[in-house]
Parts: C-alpha cells; sequence; structure tokens
C-alpha cells in the first residue's frame, strides 16, 4: 500500500478536455471515492493513474515515485473494470490465479493456490472456483473480477464503477462487502461511481468531479452539509435539493449577494398550523417515508415526511426555511 | 381533401393499392400468414428441389445402375452395390483420395497459419491498414479461370515471374525447372496458387474474429503483468479458436472437392501426380462414361466429406461452449 499523488494531470481526446489540471492526494490506506456524472473524466482519471492512458499534462506519483514513463504493468496498480474483464475460457480458479501466475512475480504455485482460494474466500466465490467463468451470473462475474485485484497487494487498487451493471440488492450486498475487505486489508482504493449511495457508504473522502474538474474534496459528510457550490449541493442527497429564489420562503437570513437557496429535507420545517404559504401537491409512498410534492407560487419543492404526518394532496401547510444553503450569482456558495 | 396522404411513402403505399387488381389484393387479404410466407417461399423451393434435390437422388439410383450416359438408349439395368465395391476396390482412387488428403493438410496449414498471422498484423490498426486489407483481398476477387490462366504464365520456366523470383534469390537458374511439369514439384505448385487466392478469406474470418475480442481484456492482462507472448496464448487465440476452426472448415470442404484450379493448371498431371479425387470423378463419368460406377464415387464422396464435416462442427460446438 502507498500514498498515490496526482500533479495537475490534464487529458484532452480530440477537442474535449477529459481531465483537466487535476490535483489529488490519495493517502496510504484510503478510501477515496471520484463521484460525477457520465463524462466526468472520472475513467480517464484512473485510467491515467493505471497508465492505461498518457497525461498530456502533469505528473503522477505512487509511493513518491514518478510513474510517468511507466507501463501499466510496472506500476503496482490493480484495476477492476465496468465491464466483467474475466478471461472467458478460463475457470474461476485460472482467472484469480491469473495475475500471481505473471513470470516477474515468481510465486510458488502453493503460494498461489494459498492466495487464490483466501481470496475467493473473502469475495464468497470459494464454492465456484471450478466453473468456467462464462457459466456465472452478474454478480459472481464481478465478485471474480474484483477477487482477480484483490489477490494482489498492489501500492493502490482502481476500480471503475464496479457494481453499476448489477442489480439493486446485489449491489447493496458487495457495498458493504467491499468497505469491509478494504478494512481489513488497510487498502488503498481510489474508487469511481455516479452513484450518490455508494460514495456516502463506502468512501473515507469523496472528490466532486465535473467537466474534468475536481471540484471539492472531503468527507462525506463535508460534502453533503458543506457544498462548496450549487454543482457539488446538487449531486447529493435524496430527494435531490430544493433550489428556490431567496425570498420565497420565510426564515431566511441571506447574506448580501446571495440568489438562490438551497433546501434539502432538514432545511425545511413544515407546519399544518399558522400561515399557510404551500399547498401540497401530490404524496409518493414510499413506506418508511413519504416524499411529499409541495407547491409554492408555481415553485416545485419536494421533501421528505414522517409517514403519520397527516397531509393529503389540497391541503395547505406553513414551509419556513431552517439554516438553508445561500449560494450567489455565480453559483458559488456563500457562507 | 383532409385526408389525403401526406408524405412520399404514404403516397406511394396509395398508389401501390390502387394499382393492385382488385382481384389479387381480395384473395391475398383473404390468406392466412402462414400461407402467404409459404406464396413466397415456394418458388425458391421448387427451384432448390429441381436443380439441387432431384439430381442428387437421380445420381443415388443411378450408382447402383450399369447407365451409361453415352448410350442413352442402352437398357439400365440394375447392379446392386457392385459399383460401390469397385470404387472401394480401386487401387487408383485410393491413390487419389491421398493426392487430396495431401493437398488440403497443406492447404489448409499454410492458410491459416499466413491468414491468421496477416489478420494479426491488419488488426494492429497501422496507418493505412484498411488499404491494405482491401489490397489483400483482391486475389480471392478473382475469378478462378483468370487465377490459374495467369498463374500458368507465373509458373513458365522461360518467361515466368515466378521462376525468375526464386533464381533470383536462390541463384538456380530459372529454366532449369518446371513447376507444372515436375512430379516433384507439381503438387506444390497448386498448393501455392490455392494459398495464394484462399489465404485473404481466411484472413477475414480470422480478422472478425480479432475484433470480437474486447479491448478491456487486453487492458486487463497488461495491468495483470501479462507478457504480450502470453496475452496471445491466453487471450488472443483461445478467444478466435472458434474463428478459425470456422476458416478451417470452410476452407476444408472447399477443397476437398477441389476442381477448377487443378484441371486449369495440371489437368491432373504430369502422369497422375496432382489427380484429385475430383478429376478422377470427372475422368471416369466424362471419359470413361462410367456414369453409374462414377455416381457411386460422387456418393461415396459426399457422405466422407458429410461425415468428416459433422463431427468437425460438433467439435466446434464444443469450443464454441467453453
Amino acid at each position: 500500500m502507498a500514498e498515490v499523488i496526482l500533479h495537475g494531470i490534464a487529458k484532452t481526446f480530440g477537442d474535449a478536455a477529459a481531465v483537466d489540471d487535476l490535483s489529488l492526494t490519495i493517502k496510504d490506506g484510503e478510501f477515496v471515492v471520484l463521484l460525477g456524472p457520465t463524462g466526468a473524466g472520472k475513467t480517464t482519471t484512473l485510467r491515467l493513474i493505471a497508465g492505461l492512458e498518457r497525461p498530456d499534462k502533469g505528473r503522477v506519483t505512487i509511493a513518491g515515485a514518478d510513474v510517468g514513463r511507466q507501463s501499466p504493468a510496472e506500476r503496482d496498480i490493480a484495476f477492476v473494470f465496468q465491464q466483467y474483464s474475466l478471461y472467458p475460457h478460463l475457470s474461476v480458479y485460472d482467472n484469480l490465479a491469473f495475475p500471481l501466475r505473471s513470470p516477474a512475480r515468481r510465486l510458488s504455485s502453493d503460494e498461489v493456490d494459498h492466495r487464490v482460494r483466501e481470496v475467493a474466500r473473502m469475495v464468497r466465490i470459494d464454492h465456484k472456483l471450478e466453473n468456467r467463468s462464462t457459466r456465472l451470473s452478474g454478480g459472481e462475474m464481478q465478485r471474480v473480477a474484483i477477487g482477480r485485484a484483490l489477490v494482489r497487494r498492489p501500492a493502490i487498487y482502481l476500480m471503475d464503477e464496479p457494481l453499476s451493471s448489477l442489480d439493486a440488492k446485489l449491489r447493496a450486498e458487495l457495498r458493504l462487502e467491499l468497505k469491509r475487505i478494504q478494512k481489513d486489508l488497510n487498502s488503498t482504493l481510489l474508487y469511481v461511481t455516479h452513484d450518490q449511495v455508494e460514495a456516502m457508504t463506502m468512501a473515507d473522502r469523496i472528490g466532486i468531479l465535473s467537466e474534468g474538474r475536481l471540484i471539492q474534496v472531503g468527507t462525506p459528510r463535508e460534502i453533503y452539509a458543506d457544498p462548496a457550490n450549487l454543482h457539488v449541493a446538487a449531486r447529493l442527497g435524496q430527494p435531490h435539493i430544493n433550489l428556490l429564489p431567496v425570498d420565497l420562503l420565510p426564515g431566511a437570513s441571506a447574506p448580501t449577494g446571495a440568489r438562490t437557496v438551497g433546501a434539502r429535507t432538514e432545511h425545511l420545517e413544515i407546519a399544518t398550523a399558522g400561515a399557510a404559504n404551500a399547498e401540497v401537491d401530490w404524496i409518493e409512498h414510499l413506506g418508511d417515508q413519504n416524499h411529499l410534492h409541495i407547491r409554492v407560487e408555481g415553485h416545485k419543492i419536494v421533501t421528505l415526511a414522517d409517514p403519520y404526518l397527516s397531509v393529503k394532496p389540497g391541503d395547505r401547510v406553513s414551509l419556513t426555511l431552517k439554516q438553508p444553503l445561500y449560494f450567489g450569482t455565480d453559483g458559488e456558495r456563500l457562507r | 381533401m383532409t385526408d389525403a396522404p401526406s408524405t412520399i411513402a404514404e403516397r406511394s403505399a396509395e398508389v401501390l393499392v390502387r394499382s393492385t387488381p382488385t382481384v389479387i389484393a381480395r384473395r391475398v387479404r383473404g390468406l392466412s400468414d402462414r400461407a402467404i410466407a409459404w406464396l413466397f417461399i415456394t418458388p425458391t423451393i421448387a427451384l432448390l428441389l429441381a436443380i439441387n434435390i432431384f439430381p442428387l437422388i437421380w445420381a443415388v439410383y443411378l450408382s447402383f445402375t450399369n447407365f451409361r450416359a453415352n448410350r442413352p438408349n442402352a437398357e439400365i439395368t440394375g447392379v446392386g452395390l457392385r459399383n460401390y465395391q469397385r470404387v472401394l476396390n480401386d487401387p487408383d482412387i485410393w491413390i487419389a483420395m491421398q493426392t487430396t488428403a495431401h493437398f488440403v493438410f497443406w492447404t489448409i496449414l499454410l492458410q491459416t497459419v499466413i491468414g491468421f498471422s496477416l489478420a494479426y498484423l491488419i488488426d494492429r490498426k497501422f496507418r493505412g491498414h484498411a488499404f491494405w486489407t482491401t489490397v489483400i483481398l483482391i486475389p480471392m476477387m478473382l475469378s478462378p479461370a483468370v487465377v490459374g490462366n495467369f498463374w500458368r504464365f507465373l509458373y513458365q520456366p522461360q518467361i515466368g515471374l515466378f521462376n525468375y523470383i526464386v533464381s533470383y534469390f536462390s541463384g538456380i537458374p530459372p529454366s532449369s525447372f518446371e513447376m507444372l511439369g515436375s512430379v516433384s514439384l507439381a503438387p506444390w505448385a497448386i498448393i501455392i496458387v490455392d494459398t495464394w487466392m484462399w489465404t485473404p478469406y481466411v484472413m477475414l474470418i480470422c480478422l472478425a474474429g480479432l475484433r470480437s475480442i474486447p479491448d478491456y481484456i487486453y487492458e486487463a492482462a497488461e495491468v495483470d503483468r501479462a507478457s504480450a507472448w502470453r496475452q496471445f496464448w491466453s487471450i488472443t487465440v483461445p478467444m478466435a479458436l472458434p474463428f478459425i476452426m470456422l476458416a478451417v472448415l470452410f476452407r476444408g470442404i472447399e477443397n476437398f472437392k477441389m476442381f477448377d484450379m487443378v484441371m486449369l493448371l495440371t489437368g491432373g498431371g504430369p502422369g497422375s501426380t496432382t489427380e484429385v479425387a475430383s478429376i478422377t470423378l470427372k475422368r471416369e463419368a466424362f471419359e470413361s462414361w462410367l456414369t453409374g460406377r462414377s455416381s457411386a464415387f460422387a456418393i461415396i464422396l459426399f457422405v466422407a466429406v458429410f461425415g468428416l464435416a459433422n463431427i468437425y462442427v460438433k467439435a466446434l460446438n464444443k469450443v464454441k461452449q467453453r
């Protein structure tokens, strides 16, 4: 395990800047998640660290050494691809053993066997070791792909949306397992996703990417509660943050220059008594909670509500802001 | 007119509907989908029956008779399995089969090795690879008659380019050897021409196989520190193998019945050194006029190819399922 540092790396494909002047330090043993929409440069960043792409500018250092001239094989990294990149004609066992059988590693077959079985147990695929890799379900294939990264002890694990092609239940399961494994091994891991739940639940620190730029880096708590700008605020929170004009609702004490108020559920107080300023439009029942759709002077607001709150569509309610987030005309956060 | 058809497609559909005679339109409308489907494929099936299936069955019938096509009026008598017996006991035919096997083995080996190597090079996607693909494909697009004739010129001992090039590199005088006239060289002359002509075909199929391997598998292997050699043997070859096997199947069937090139280049000679099975068959049928016996021979060849191809396809499916 080692520290990985990106010094102002940039990469353009044709006219499009995929990664633009990105600097980031991933500390030893840290789980960092890069979060951003499709095309934000997440995958390119991983590929630049892996050496599958060469940066136009900037440097990548792994454990203090500049790896700019090294091939992917020479860099001490493991990569999990978005697609199940298994070797289709090999068994699960041989897939897991593949990286260890590189002549460069000179491991004895006992050692290989030991490591493969250990990792197979870790990703819970040990009952299917003799199966052909093509005869597995999607979830099992991705476990093998993750396992193939874990059999090695590289400086850093790079994972490119490894869970995105799985169904919701399996994704939740593997998410927990991955975090547990990372903690057990105390490994350095850079993980790329567009799923805010994955980012919030697994990351030690989250980096928000947009159009090739790193906008904010911080712990999940910081990113959620203290976003640097509108873009970051809009990436996190379920339901989405409500963006409203400053003077729409009472309770705001806006700093000068503020144009937009960002209000999540915890920033809104709903009262059925008192002077009503809003009308309930629609209620979505999710079981443990309700999504309340509220209309205020032509603006729509979505917020979570206690399922026992007795309101129905058409009811008039009173909405008050409670220490919301303020943003200026340029979208930057005002404190 | 409020409901006038607006787009060109609608208008032309309208024209088509109006120009269809009412009788036909009414009749077609009354038919089920199944009946219409049959209507479409019946002409093709009828043609297939007439020019493929009927002659086959007729040949089976003739193979049990003493029929000779140059004596159409002679009485046809059944001879049972005697024709088959004679064919299988004829040493000349077994020699022809050996010649065919030798020919099939070497053409497939050369075409697969060279074709796969070319596909591997073209797949590197270097500058101008599309242009070179087209150039490589040219021999395959030529008619066998053209190829046969111009290779006869190339092999000409006095003025042939082939002999000249060989002599340039080896120092042997160009007119000291005859590719088509020498007993030891003539089989190789045909193998060279067939390889020249059909390697592009094998390359094309192999290229399809190589292109079907996704890049990320190679990237994963690279990250896993697999050398280029190991990537070739543990990814490229196994994943392209079904395609390679398919190319071998096509070329195998084709070369088993090889006729045109041999006929044009050597006619089976010198002596009978290049007399492959189909040449023997032609001689029996249209020089000796032993129609019944040659029919039996043709059926034996057909069953042999069919049987071998079936065994091979089973193996191919096994490889595909891995």
